[in-house]
């Protein structure tokens, strides 16, 4: 053999090699699917069957949390609440891979009545067998230790004992935290006065996913907020991209969705304290990132 | 069996249909309300009479009110023995009180002095019918008392039982969702005045162990008026006296056979003579001209005593503390302090229905004359955005009733910070929450990134919040969420002028 030719054979199945090794990581790399298109019902399966279906995540017989957003007293096309194809759609999938229950409720900031009618969460879910719309009881809050900040806080119960969780958030703008995504949805399931929190509060949200892990984060980008967040109300401040992002990992998830408003992931404080909590991966370079 | 008299199956059904409007005023899944319990007062000829001499105008809302009145003038006083859900419950318990003497000093012509000086301080502008209105009474004591303490009495139970059960309570469910959709209130709220409320209420049924139908014949000024309008009335009763025979109608009659002659403005025309009258004697025939002198007006000497009453009483109330007025702030709509004063009748529904229990019965705010009248608490509760009920169930619409685009201009007042107080200001902490929480579109509260160094001298950016002036409605959220304990950061205020807000255009992105 010429030296020549080793050295391309070499060359070229170094090449090779370094593919293989790529492949052979991938397993472990976190993935992020991204799902487009205008029936929102339909985007939203694709994003789940992109990462292998509902089937993985609910067993038969399981009780299921789905978490949207339905904090403010807004319609759908304002983009301030998860939108209720969104959250119908996983809860139709839930449904149909066997769980028992499902669960859908969120601690609203306006009257949580008009939130839950103007947000279309009601109509939305209606006439699905199994599942269960309820505002917040207070009496179902319990206490629960958070490490990382040493504080007390009191954490919704059905949340915390749902055989599986999936966190739905919208994706907006929030102006004290940048962005508010999966992470920052968990406020939802907090008891007590959160405005208290909003010194510490990516702290505090680290703490709270490590103690209520998201089993599946969906967040629905059909259309975002990208100022005068959380709440908007002004149309100009919407912008529609019929996107669906699902994930197992909740800081890949956010820190992808960060991108669909120009920025970094590394600027959102919340994103940045989850991932060295350890609880995802925040470098969009070690993420692997499908269309479905 | 005992064969029930068409009057009180009247009485029964609208004290039925009362305690279903009532329960009905209040938010239970759409916006409007096309049905409230001020259907009541709108047919309150008391109601019209006061807000026709305390602002000299007339409103359609106070439609039924002339056509009871109208009827009166024809039937008699009809409303007392058919219609007043007080009068029914009086009916209904009185049985079981025990009676002993009439008192005397409540005869005669007492009935007309609260009534006369309480319609002649109307004409001085101020209008304070709402305080002994009966059925302003009644639902003060429904939403200020009763509702509030059954609501928490079945809240607490079901509480109490997830204490005991826990997540298999969820079992039950299906059938508190029941009472908790259609009965309950949504929220245990507890009022101010709420004792008041229930004293008055009880005094009223205390009452009773002098006579039958006591406040009504000898107190009630919306009995006193429609009894001076019945003396008119096309069709009197016959026999007019008892007949020196029998007597049987004094036993028999709630209100006025406790003398020879019917007092024609005291007969409720619930015909329980008629009935129960062996003989069949008693008649209610169409007789126009017949005695009318028997009517009883009141003389001259009253009418002047109660007009000069009512003068002093307008001015004896009208005293108010400076320092409470900076936070009197009025229901969403109301622009002007006085026509507010002369149009409410105190009668708690815009309390009751309010969506996030901001208002509250005044109780020293605004001074004797503004007792009961509804006052924003922003810590308590904040106005809502896109709702428009209290609006809507205002009998007398001095809280306008406005679509919601108007209302989401409407201004209560203005947000002040306190910077001793505020977060950013006080402390350097990072917060807004205010401004996250402020409604308007385009925000009435932002904030501007500083760079600042912390305690330990090491520099972070903080948001500084401050009020845009122009865009503010008042409705008291930032003030409701301000996470500090006790004082607020930002706080609510009144301001003068409360014209709405300019309509919102688009609006130049702030970036």
């Amino acid at each position: 053999m010429k030296r020549r030719l080793f050295l391309r054979i070499l060359g070229l199945s170094s090449l090779f090699y370094r593919w293989s090794l790529q492949d052979l990581a991938a397993a472990d790399r976190p993935l992020v699917a991204v799902a487009d298109g205008k029936g929102y019902a339909q985007v939203t399966r694709n994003a789940i069957a992109a990462l292998g279906g509902m089937k993985r995540f609910v067993k038969p017989g399981d009780v299921v949390v789905v978490k949207p957003n339905i904090g403010w007293d807004r319609s759908p096309e304002q983009a301030a609440n998860t939108h209720p194809l969104v959250v119908r759609a996983i809860a139709e999938e839930a449904l149909r891979a066997g769980a028992k229950k499902v669960k859908v409720f969120d601690r609203s900031c306006n009257d949580e009545r008009r939130c839950y009618a103007n947000s279309g969460i009601i109509d939305g879910l209606a006439g699905l067998k199994g599942l269960e719309l309820k505002h917040i009881e207070p009496e179902r809050f319990k206490k629960a230790h958070l490490s990382g900040t040493g504080k007390e806080w009191e954490l919704y119960g059905e949340a915390m004992s749902a055989d599986v969780f999936i966190n739905v958030p919208i994706a907006k703008h929030h102006e004290l935290t940048g962005l508010t995504l999966a992470i920052k949805n968990m406020m939802g399931i907090m008891g007590g006065n959160r405005g208290g929190i909003h010194g510490n509060i990516e702290n505090i949200l680290a703490d709270v996913n490590t103690l209520r892990r998201s089993n599946l984060v969906v967040i629905d980008a059909t259309r975002i907020l990208v100022a005068h967040g959380p709440q908007g109300g002004a149309p100009e401040d919407v912008r529609v991209l019929n996107k669906v992002i699902a994930s197992t990992d909740i800081v890949a998830a956010d820190a992808y969705a960060t991108t669909l408003f120009g920025l970094k992931p590394e600027a959102i404080t919340t994103t940045v304290a989850a991932y060295k909590r350890g609880l995802g991966e925040i470098n969009l370079n070690k993420i692997t990132i499908v269309k479905a | 069996m005992k064969q029930i008299r068409a009057a009180r199956l009247s009485q029964l059904l609208f004290l039925l249909i009362f305690v279903a409007l009532f329960i009905q005023t209040e938010y239970r899944g759409s916006d409007e309300i096309s049905l409230a319990v001020n259907s009541f007062l709108r047919a309150d000829p008391l109601v019209l009479t006061t807000y026709v001499l305390a602002t000299r105008t007339f409103t359609l809302l106070l439609l039924p009110a002339l056509l009871v009145l109208a009827f009166t003038l024809l039937l008699g006083r009809f409303f007392c023995g058919w219609l007043c859900p007080l009068g029914t419950i009086l009916d209904l318990i009185t049985a079981r009180i025990k009676k002993t003497a009439p008192r005397q000093f409540l005869k005669g012509n007492f009935k007309y002095w609260l009534l006369l000086p309480l319609l002649a301080a109307a004409l001085f502008n101020m209008n304070l019918a709402g305080l002994l209105d009966p059925i302003s009474i009644l639902i003060r004591v429904f939403t200020f008392f009763l509702y509030p303490l059954f609501g928490n009495a079945v809240r607490q139970g079901w509480i109490g039982l997830y204490r005991l059960l826990g997540d298999n309570r969820d079992f039950l469910e299906p059938g508190y969702g029941l009472l908790r959709d259609y009965l309950l209130p949504f929220r245990e709220t507890f009022y101010p005045l709420a004792f008041l409320s229930a004293l008055v209420f009880l005094g009223i049924v205390f009452l009773e162990r002098y006579e039958r139908r006591n406040w009504c014949r000898n107190l009630c000024p919306l009995g006193t008026l429609l009894g001076i309008a019945g003396s008119f009335s096309l069709f009197k009763r016959l026999p007019a006296r008892l007949c020196p025979d029998c007597g049987a109608c004094a036993a028999l009659c709630p209100t006025s056979f406790d003398r020879e002659i019917l007092n024609e403005a005291e007969c409720i025309r619930c015909l329980a003579c008629r009935r129960g009258c062996s003989r069949e004697l008693v008649a209610f025939p169409f007789a126009p001209s017949a005695n009318l002198d028997q009517t009883h007006l009141p003389e001259r000497r009253l009418l002047l005593g109660g007009l000069v009453s009512g003068f002093f009483l307008s001015g004896l109330f009208r005293f108010r503390f400076p320092g409470e007025n900076e936070r009197l702030l009025r229901p969403p709509g109301v622009t002007e302090e006085k026509e507010f004063l002369q149009k409410c009748v105190r009668c708690g529904e815009c309390m009751k229905v309010c969506l996030k229990n901001a208002l509250y019965p005044a109780v020293h705010q605004a001074g004797l004359e503004g007792i009961y009248t509804p006052v924003v608490i922003p810590r308590l509760g904040y106005c809502e955005y896109n709702c428009t009920l209290c609006g809507q169930v205002c009998p007398t619409s001095a809280i306008p009733s406005l679509p919601v685009r108007e209302k989401k201009r409407a201004v209560i007042g203005k947000a002040v910070f306190d910077k001793n107080h505020c977060l950013p200001y006080a402390r350097k902490t990072n917060c807004i929450v205010c401004e996250e929480h402020c409604p308007i579109p385009q925000k009435a509260i932002r904030s501007e990134a500083t760079e600042e160094r912390d305690s330990s001298g090491k520099k972070f950016v903080l948001k500084k919040p401050y009020v845009v002036n122009e865009l503010c409605t008042g409705c008291g959220i930032c003030e409701h969420v301000c996470p500090l304990e006790g004082k607020a950061g930002v706080e609510v205020f009144v301001v003068k002028d409360r014209t709405p807000l300019a309509e919102p255009g688009p609006s130049p992105s702030p970036q």
